[in-house]
């Protein structure tokens, strides 16, 4: 039923007002391939969160369309729409009440499915991203580190075998060491599982690293997107051109240093 | 054993088993009621704003108050129903606020969190911000719980039995020990209801099923042992009455009737005395004491009791609103005929002693004033301090005496009938609003000031029957042999004896039938 080739998303036109007239996303139109990260970025305010709400429905579209699989969002049921999009925020957006092994079973059993079918999506998705149920299964989140947070963050947004995952600014709260080590396991799950992901994203370093398309926003709009190759090659404007230039800056610091 | 003990043993099982009843029902109704109500106002600060008031209005009446008005809202009702209202409408507050401060301190974070993975508004609200929210809302319901348990001491004067009849009776019969009974049962249960529902709480959120099925069958236990003794006294006296009906002749064997009394010695010792005559004629009583003076007449009025003992210058000034009194015979006639004119009710007759309001004074402290009569005060009422029971100030009755002989200038200060007497006896105040039988006049050499102008309406003692008691002519057959039988000295001696010797209603009642029947 679901194509292969076509995009895992397809956003046409979309904006977004919120009452109040704040004109938060306007005229966005972007496509998302199978298997690759698209990360957001710009400055505080240009409506990367929104632009991401918007997919899953979090916040509807005050014009525009956008397709999830083919689909009309606009068409499907908001909640089963969630679920079928995996959502990872900042901080963790952990249930504190809840164990690890509830927080990532938390999904599948929303979803209905059979114990014995959830029981073991957990434990691997506990192994794969680093955390072994025998040890962390029955924490809770306080006794984990905040890197241990928000790989189960992680492992609770893929319960559910999406698709799509969404992430606003997943890595902002870790230390460097732990966020790069994170960003690296993040992108051989991804290898591993196939599934598309859009990141939200601050920090342009981050973004080159870890995306297949970068997205530059801003006041709501796309200014332009393309492959770090391309942005770095050829920016299509000072604004980007001035994004680019600090993780440059920075390379240049270092690799005087090693010289 | 000590027989005052043995007596408040007795009482134990009816009263604490009405205590925990009413006190539960009104918590249980109270969280179906606010907890719902608190998820919804949550969501919507207009409604919580609204909502919050209305229960922090309620809150702010005093128990004893709202509890009293709860009669004349439901229409003269007395008994379980006002008690359980009110009751309910107290427990509202401490649950609704904790509940809607629960939930509205959730993170934002964590809230769209449950969105954001695909929970619908209902398994966001059940799986994360109630369970979240739990221990604040458990914390509001431990509030309720304690307050309502404390609380429903005061269902006694609306005619509902707990553990506040130890209370009451024992304030108006200087029964200490009573008293206590009352306190550490009430505080007891409390504790006891607070800490299960602390358990309760720990076994949600350790997830200890043992432990939550421990305290659930303790709870169920509570209810069941409470909500027996009722059914199985009740079996085990139709089986009684079985037998007495076999024997007795017609009228009112094996039927029940209900015995009410104000708060207050006279009143029990008289309860006790009619319990004793309906029980001779193979009736079962049941008690319903320390009713407010005016909800009394409201329970005799509706049928909510059958039979209890008022006053004509009570009914003639504060049920008729009639200012000015009259002759004592023709008070008596006139009333009777309205009594029965406009609601039914059944004067049986005069019990034989007067027990007016007269102002009494210490022997010396009279003699220093050289005072004889209300006439001799009024030049120096403005030196004087007068005490009365809560009721007496507000009473047509002092207000007509105050402006009959010019005593406006005297201070009035309000305190419980128990301690008038000994704040005269002690100077604590110059004079007191007393009742004539009191046996406390005569052990503190008081004297009874004269009322020359005939200000103070005269108290005959009356037995009251209610319409529906009215229509059942073994009663007033019965209670007929009281009619004309106690006097003022008997009514005062039998007074003193639990006033002043320590002994129970039922035994000066005793004393007080056995005078009778020589
Ligand atoms: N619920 C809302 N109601 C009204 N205005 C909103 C709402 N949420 C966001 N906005 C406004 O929309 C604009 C875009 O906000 P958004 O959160 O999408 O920005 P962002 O790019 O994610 O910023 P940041 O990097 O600081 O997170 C801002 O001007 C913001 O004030
Ligand atoms: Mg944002």
């Amino acid at each position: 039923m679901i194509d292969p080739a076509a995009p895992v998303l397809d956003i046409r036109s979309v904006g977004k007002t919120y009452p109040g007239g704040v004109e938060a996303v306007r005229e966005v139109s972007l496509t998302l391939e199978r298997g690759q990260l698209l990360a957001l970025t710009g400055e505080s305010g240009c409506g990367k969160t929104t632009l991401l709400k918007l997919i899953n429905r979090l916040e509807d579209a005050s014009g525009g369309l956008i397709l999830y699989e083919g689909e009309d969002v606009a068409s499907l049921d908001p909640v089963q729409l969630r679920r079928r999009i995996g959502w990872v925020m900042q901080g963790d957006g952990l249930f504190p009440h809840l164990t690890v092994l509830e927080n990532v079973a938390i999904i599948p059993r929303l979803l209905d499915w059979n114990p014995e079918r959830t029981r073991s999506r957990v434990a691997d998705l506990l192994d794969m991203v680093g955390l072994p149920s025998a040890e962390y299964a029955e924490r809770y989140p306080v006794e984990l580190s905040g890197g241990q947070r928000q790989r189960v963050g992680f492992a609770r947004a893929l319960a559910g075998e999406p698709d799509l995952i969404l992430m606003d600014e997943p890595f902002s709260a870790l230390d460097p060491i732990t966020r790069d080590g994170l960003q690296q396991e993040f992108r051989a799950l991804q290898a591993d599982l196939g599934f598309s992901a859009v990141m939200v994203t601050h920090d342009m370093a981050e973004a080159l690293i870890m995306a297949d398309q970068i997205a530059v926003m801003q006041d709501g709009a796309i200014l332009q997107q393309g492959t770090p190759v391309e942005l770095l090659q050829s920016p299509a404007s000072d604004y980007v051109s001035g994004l680019l230039e600090t993780p440059r800056r920075q390379m240049r610091a270092i690799r005087e240093l090693g010289a | 054993m000590n027989a005052n003990l043995a007596e408040r043993l007795a009482e134990l099982p009816h009263l604490l088993s009405a205590h925990v009843i009413l006190s539960m029902a009104a918590l249980g109704c109270g969280i179906a009621v606010s907890v719902p109500l608190g998820i919804l106002a949550a969501q919507r600060p207009g409604l919580s704003a609204v909502t919050l008031n209305i229960a922090s209005v309620i809150q702010t009446i005093p128990g004893l108050a709202l509890l009293a008005l709860m009669v004349p809202l439901l229409g003269g009702m007395i008994g379980f129903w006002p008690a359980f209202l009110a009751l309910l409408l107290y427990s509202l507050l401490p649950i609704l606020r904790n509940t809607i401060v629960g939930l509205q301190g959730i993170e934002p974070q964590i809230r769209e969190a449950a969105r954001g993975i695909g929970m619908t508004r209902g398994q966001s609200l059940r799986q994360v911000e109630l369970p979240l929210a739990l221990p604040v809302i458990v914390a509001g319901l431990r509030t309720a719980t304690v307050w309502v348990v404390g609380a429903a001491t005061l269902a006694t004067p609306v005619g509902a039995a707990s553990l506040g009849n130890y209370i009451f009776a024992g304030l108006q019969t200087r029964n200490w020990l009573s008293v206590i009974f009352g306190c550490l049962f009430a505080a007891g249960l409390a504790i006891v209801l607070d800490q299960a529902i602390r358990w309760l709480e720990v076994a949600a959120r350790d997830r200890r099923r043992g432990l939550a099925i421990g305290v659930g069958v303790f709870l169920a236990l509570l209810i069941t042992v409470s909500v027996m003794p009722r059914f199985v006294t009740f079996q085990g006296e139709t089986a009684n009455l079985s037998r007495v009906e076999a024997s007795a002749a017609p009228g009112i064997a094996g039927e029940t009737v209900v015995v009410g009394a104000k708060s207050y010695t006279e009143q029990y010792i008289l309860a006790s005395l009619m319990q004793r005559q309906l029980e001779a004629a193979g009736a079962r009583v049941e008690r319903l004491d320390n009713l407010g003076s005016t909800i009394a007449f409201d329970a005799v009025r509706t049928g909510e009791i059958d039979v209890y003992v008022d006053f004509t210058g009570t009914i003639w000034a504060t049920v008729m609103n009639r200012p000015e009194p009259i002759e004592r015979h023709r008070m008596f006639t006139e009333m009777s005929a309205w009594l029965w004119e406009e609601h039914g009710i059944m004067t049986l007759g005069r019990l034989g002693y007067e027990n007016a309001y007269g102002f009494a004074m210490r022997r010396d402290r009279a003699a220093e004033l050289e005072a004889d009569s209300l006439d001799d005060l009024a030049p120096i009422a403005d030196e004087l301090e007068i005490g009365g029971d809560p009721e007496v100030f507000a009473r047509a009755e002092w207000t007509a005496t105050r402006d009959a002989y010019g005593l406006g200038a005297m201070r009035t200060r309000t305190m419980d009938a128990t301690f008038m007497y000994t704040a005269v006896r002690d100077r604590q105040v110059d004079l007191i609003t007393a009742y004539t039988t009191d046996g406390r006049i005569a052990a503190f050499d008081l004297a009874v000031l004269d009322d020359p102008l005939s200000v103070l309406p005269p108290y005959d003692a009356i037995i009251l029957l209610s319409p529906q008691a009215a229509q059942r002519p073994g009663l007033a057959d019965a209670l007929a042999p009281l009619i004309g039988a106690i006097d003022e000295m008997m009514m005062r001696e039998a007074n003193r004896q639990v006033d002043m010797d320590g002994q129970t209603p039922a035994q000066a009642a005793a004393w007080l039938d056995a005078g009778i029947s020589e």
